[in-house]
Parts: structure tokens; sequence; C-alpha cells
């Protein structure tokens, strides 16, 4: 029986995938009685919808939970708090079993080689999922076989190859044709070409774009490079220390940014124009122990416009354009905060 | 015209083992002027580490043979014996890493470490190696520096071992300082601090600077000339802004427009195909031929000598007009 790609629930209006309030605490143990020691906020009460057809893409430093986030996603691991609908169903719960979700969620992971098995052919691991969901042998290698010319790898060259035997840019290659073999609706990218050369980062952006059009994927794309979500996604989602700090369109979070945070990430960049080099760098510090963050707003201790009402006020997502959300009393009308706008009559 | 900080002539570093010997370096030539920045953009297995390494000879030396010359400050570096090496190392020219927390001892405080080197170049007591230390701290911007001196490595973030790194290399004022990647696995927001940090102290303490690394932006923010390397030559040497505007060889032009830009978004990114050569099989030509779209003959035959168009500009491609054959 061959494998059918699964039909579109909720309808076009419907996010392919919600999330509401997530959060993830790892607790901390200390001593011999391992007594709790507080825990680390990895994420915390996290919201955001992925819309049918286009990218979202999360930026963030290290620490900031996007990667624990797509885990979540993934269903790698237990949320402490929060739920995750795909499609308007939920996860387990009388909802669909996980591996219901799984075939319609497939994940690609930064380093190409720890992701693939080294004992299977490239041909094998791609052939490996269609198989335990159904597919005789002869139909799974023949999925697979399709899967590689797809990404751009002649089968009859690389099928029978060991993962060792492949570049970084061809291993990664193999991981896309992997994450498709079941014909998810979603592909979650951590960092997928964070590992590689620029010239091969091109490479794999460009067939990611192509992909997506020829499959109709959604995806969610996940990295620190801020040239290259820019350059894929539709919306943006910015991240600190596990919060939300702003979410929005592309060119509102590019060419409009209402959070400090989003105005500092942006302003690190290079500046690519020797004549007008940077400088001053925006922000002092790294960035904070997630252990223990800070009060109110987290980003307060970094943050040049930070007044005592953000040391007292966990900010929510407030308004700041069509379809742009920011997490800062400035942008909260009436917040206490001296630049906040005025409470509309 | 004031001396060469460096002078590296017709550099070859081989790596032998039983199965194969890897070409790492294929004769590079360059020069460093004091107070000069000179960044080395490459991509994986370019050489750029390579050939970094060998301006202090910290290739394991039983795989590796050498050949060419190298000066640096006056010291022959390929001839000098281990006692003068050590002299050279740390005292003349010294190294920062791109990652802090495996280039640092983990068992010894940040201050013991930068004492440690005080005390091996310079004929002073524990005491004033200390107070040169929190100095240092203070130079290199870590917060309540005194304290600090106290802290081991994994007590620091990213960004404050990196300072931390950056302390001990600068503890015997160096006239040259060689970075490796120092930021490529610090944050965005920490990054831009520690590449300013870079170029500030290269200015106030004088230093000739050659920095590696694999992004055009970091090159751009702090270099005065950038060498392109690939498959271990030097493809162009030019002064930052003409290398970043108009790249001459097709390897430097390709790198420029596979760079993910703002404003790219929705345009096709161009790309480089086909992967870089096997360095045990390096080919006759130009080792880039079988990626070039304007590949020819000449290209096949024989490696493409550096070809000059301007001064200071200079690229191994035959397609590039040679007009200055006699200044250079």
């Amino acid at each position: 029986m061959p494998l059918v790609a699964l039909p579109d629930v909720g309808g076009p209006a419907q996010p392919l995938l919600s999330v509401r309030g997530l959060q993830k605490h790892f607790p901390l143990r200390a001593g011999f009685l391992g007594r709790s020691a507080g825990a680390v906020q990895a994420v915390d009460d996290v919201t955001f919808a992925i819309r049918k057809g286009e990218t979202l893409g999360i930026v963030g430093e290290s620490g900031c939970g996007k990667s624990t986030t797509s885990r979540l996603i993934m269903a790698l691991m237990e949320p402490t708090a929060g739920e995750i609908l795909f499609d308007g169903q939920p996860i387990g719960h009388g909802g669909l079993t996980l591996k219901e979700y799984r075939r319609q969620v497939q994940m690609v992971f930064q380093d190409s080689y720890s992701s693939l098995n080294p004992r299977l052919t490239v041909g094998e691991s791609i052939a490996f999922a269609p198989k335990v969901h159904g597919l005789d042998t002869r139909r799974a290698i023949a999925r697979a076989h399709e899967l590689l010319t797809a990404v751009g790898l002649n089968p009859t060259q690389f099928a029978r190859r060991y993962p060792h035997e492949l570049s970084g840019g061809q291993r990664q290659r193999v991981n896309i044709a992997r994450a498709l073999a079941l014909q998810p609706r979603l592909l979650i990218l951590d960092e997928p070409v964070s590992a590689l050369d620029k010239s091969v980062e091109a490479q794999v952006l460009n067939l990611l774009v192509d992909l997506k059009a020829q499959f109709g994927l959604t995806y969610l794309f996940i990295s620190h490079d801020l040239n290259v979500v820019q350059y894929v996604s539709d919306r943006v989602l910015v991240m600190y220390l596990g919060r939300v700090a702003e979410i929005g369109p592309v060119d509102a979070i590019y060419g409009a940014a209402a959070h400090p945070y989003t105005m500092a990430l942006l302003d690190s960049r290079p500046s690519m124009d020797p004549g007008n080099r940077r400088k001053v760098p925006p922000l002092t510090g790294d960035p904070p122990n997630p252990v223990n963050p800070p009060s109110g707003c987290r980003f307060r201790t970094r943050c040049t416009a930070a007044e005592p009402i953000c040391a007292a006020t966990v900010p929510p997502l407030a308004p700041a354009g069509q379809d742009h959300a920011a997490a800062c009393l400035m942008v909260l009308p009436g917040s206490g905060h001296s630049r906040a706008p005025a409470i509309a009559a | 015209m004031t001396d060469k900080l460096v002078e590296v002539h017709d550099l070859h570093v081989r790596f032998v083992s039983r199965d194969a010997t890897v070409r790492a370096v294929n004769g590079v030539d360059f020069d460093l002027m004091p107070r000069e920045t000179l960044c080395i953009l490459g991509e994986s297995g370019s050489g750029k580490s390579v050939t970094l390494r060998a301006l202090m000879r910290l290739n394991p030396p039983r795989r590796t043979v050498m050949s060419g010359t190298v000066r640096v400050g006056g010291h022959d570096v390929l001839a000098a014996s281990p006692r003068q090496l050590a002299d050279i190392r740390g005292g003349v020219v010294s190294m920062i890493f791109q990652e802090p927390a495996t280039a640092l001892d983990p068992v010894f405080t940040i201050g013991q470490q930068i004492r440690e080197t005080i005390l091996r170049h310079e004929p002073i007591g524990r005491a004033a190696a200390d107070r040169r230390a929190q100095e240092l701290l203070e130079i290199v911007q870590i917060p309540s520096a005194r304290r600090r001196l106290d802290s081991y490595p994994h007590e620091l973030s990213g960004g404050l071992r990196q300072r931390a790194m950056i302390a001990i290399a600068l503890s015997c004022r160096p006239k040259l300082l060689l970075a490796d990647e120092p930021t490529t696995a610090l944050d965005a927001t920490v990054q831009i601090q520690i590449l300013l940090l870079l170029r500030q102290l290269q200015q106030d303490m004088g230093m000739g600077v050659i920095f590696v690394t694999h992004d055009l932006g970091v090159a751009g923010e702090v270099a005065d000339r950038i060498a392109v390397m690939y498959a271990g030559r030097f493809v162009e040497v030019g002064p930052v802004a003409s290398l970043m505007r108009a790249p001459l060889h097709p390897y430097a032009q390709g790198l420029l427009g596979a760079t993910v830009h703002a404003g790219a978004r929705g345009t096709r990114l161009t790309t480089i195909p086909g992967a870089p050569p096997n360095l045990e099989h390096l080919p006759q030509g130009c080792a880039f031929a079988p990626r070039c779209a304007w590949v020819e003959d000449a290209c096949l035959s024989a490696v493409p000598a550096l070809r000059s168009p301007a001064p200071g500009q200079a690229a191994r491609c035959v397609r590039v007009p040679d007009t200055l054959q006699d200044a250079a």
C-alpha cells in the first residue's frame, strides 16, 4: 500500500500548528539527596501559530529556548505546561496519536552527521520510516530514490553510500530527503545550514525554497543567523531567554522592529561596508543565565531604556502594527513606562 | 618605510601519514606591516587555519612537513630551535582560538594562566605579575576584574571566556596577534563586542593582526586587507573595500554572491556548483577550474600566476588583466 498524503482538516484559515502557553522547566538537583535547586526556565509561556504554507522563522541567541521549542513541538520531550494543536487537533489525549502526528511533522537538525545512522546507507536511512509506516521494501527503496533525485543527489551514485562518504552539504540533503519521506506537512528546520560553508549554504537554501513550492510544505525555520532568517521567512519570531520578544511579518521585524532586543540584534550584524563600520556595540555583556532569569522583563538587565517598572511587570505581547506584536512596556499603551503610548480614548 | 612584521615566502605545508599526503598549503606568499590587519577568508579545508598555525609552528610536528620561509618580527620561525620557539610564542606572536572553553586550561584560574605566561617571558615577581594580570582583564573590559582573576574558565560566560583568552594572548605585548575564528562560536550581540574590542586593542597596542574567518561580514569589520584562500593558495589579495565591492577572482565573486545579505529575499541565491577539491589529489592547473564558469585551456595546464590590475590588488586568474607586471 503506497503512502498517501494526509488531507487538510481545518481548511486554509486554521493554523497548521498552534502552540499555547508552552512551558519547559528543567529542574536542577543539588547535593546528595537531590533536593530541588531551582529550574532552568528554558521555555516560558510561549504562544504562537504557524499558518498553512508559510515559513515562520525563529531567531535568538544561545539559551533563548529556540531549540527546546522545536523539540517540544516534535514531541521529543514533554512540556511542563501548555498545549500544541496540529491542524486543530491535540496530540495524544484522544487526538492524533504520536505516530500519526510524526507522519505530518518532521525535523532536520543542525549536525548532519550525528543525525544519520552511520551503519545504514543513505538509501536505507531514507527508506526506513516509510517501511515502519507500512510500505514494502521494494516500494520504500523506490521512494528513497525519488527523494534523492528531488534533493539533487543522483540515486545510482549516492543511495549505497554511507554517511561518512558524503560531504556536509550532501549529508544535509540526505537529512532533508529523509524528513520528506513520509510526505509531512510541516518541516521543522533547526539550524539546517549553520554548519555548512557559505557556498554550500546557498545551495541548500535554494533547495529548501524549491522543495517548499514543489511539495506544498510549511516550514518552521530556526536559526541564529538573521540574514538567513530574513531570506527564507514570511514571518519572524524573536525569542529572548525563553520568551517571545517580538513576532511579525519579516518586513516589519527587519524594517520597523518594536522591541529593543530585536533592534540590538539587527544592529549587531556586521555592516558589510568597510567604509561605514560599526562603532559601538549595541549591547554589553552576555545573555543572562536562564536558571535565575531577571524578574519582570527578562531583557531589562541589558536594555538601555529599562525603567523600574520593567522589573515589576512581565510585559505581555502588545500590538505594534499589522499582524505585529512585541513584548515591551514601551509598546503597551498606559503601561507606566515613560515612553509608552497613551491609552487611546 | 618600516620593516615588515611578517614575511612569508613560498610556504608549503603537507600532512604526511602512512596512507596519504594532504597538501594543505601550496605556495603562500604574503607580507604584513606593523599595525596592519590582514584577514584570511576561506571555507573549511582551504588551509587558512593551517597557514595561521604555521606562523607559530603549531601544526603537529611529527606529521607536518613545511617548506619555504616564515619570518615574524625578524625571527626565522621554521629554523628556530625549541627554546627560541618558546621565546617567540607568547613574546612576539600569540594566538586566540575559536573555542575558548577548550583553549583555556580548566584546572587553573584565569589569573594563574595569565601569570604563568608573564613569568615565563619577563623577569618580574609574582606580585607584579598579578597586578599586570588585573590590568589586562580591565583592558579587555571584564567587569569586576579583581574578582574574576580567581575564576575558573567554566565559571565565565562565553563572551567573558573569549575576553580572558585575549588577555592571556596580550599578556606579553606581542607584536603580532593571530586570531583563528575568534567570534564564530559566539552569539551575535557578543560577536560584535569582541570584534570591536579586538579592533580597538589592535590600535591601542599597535599590533599587527592576522585574522582567519569564513565570514565576509566579520572581515569587513576588522580588515585592512583581505586574502581569499582556496585549496591552499591565496587566490586573491586586496584592500578590504575593493575586495568586498568588486572581487576579481571567480571564486571570490562566487563567495560574495553566495553570502546571504539583506535584500536577497525573493531572489535566487547564486551558488558555486560542486565542492572544493580533494587536497590529496590536487589538479595540475587552477584548483578552482572544475567549478569555474569561465574555465579555458590555459587554466588546466598550470597554476595561474598572481596578476595585478591595480596596486595592492592581485588574483590568481588568467582572466584578470596584469597591468602592473613590473611593479609586482
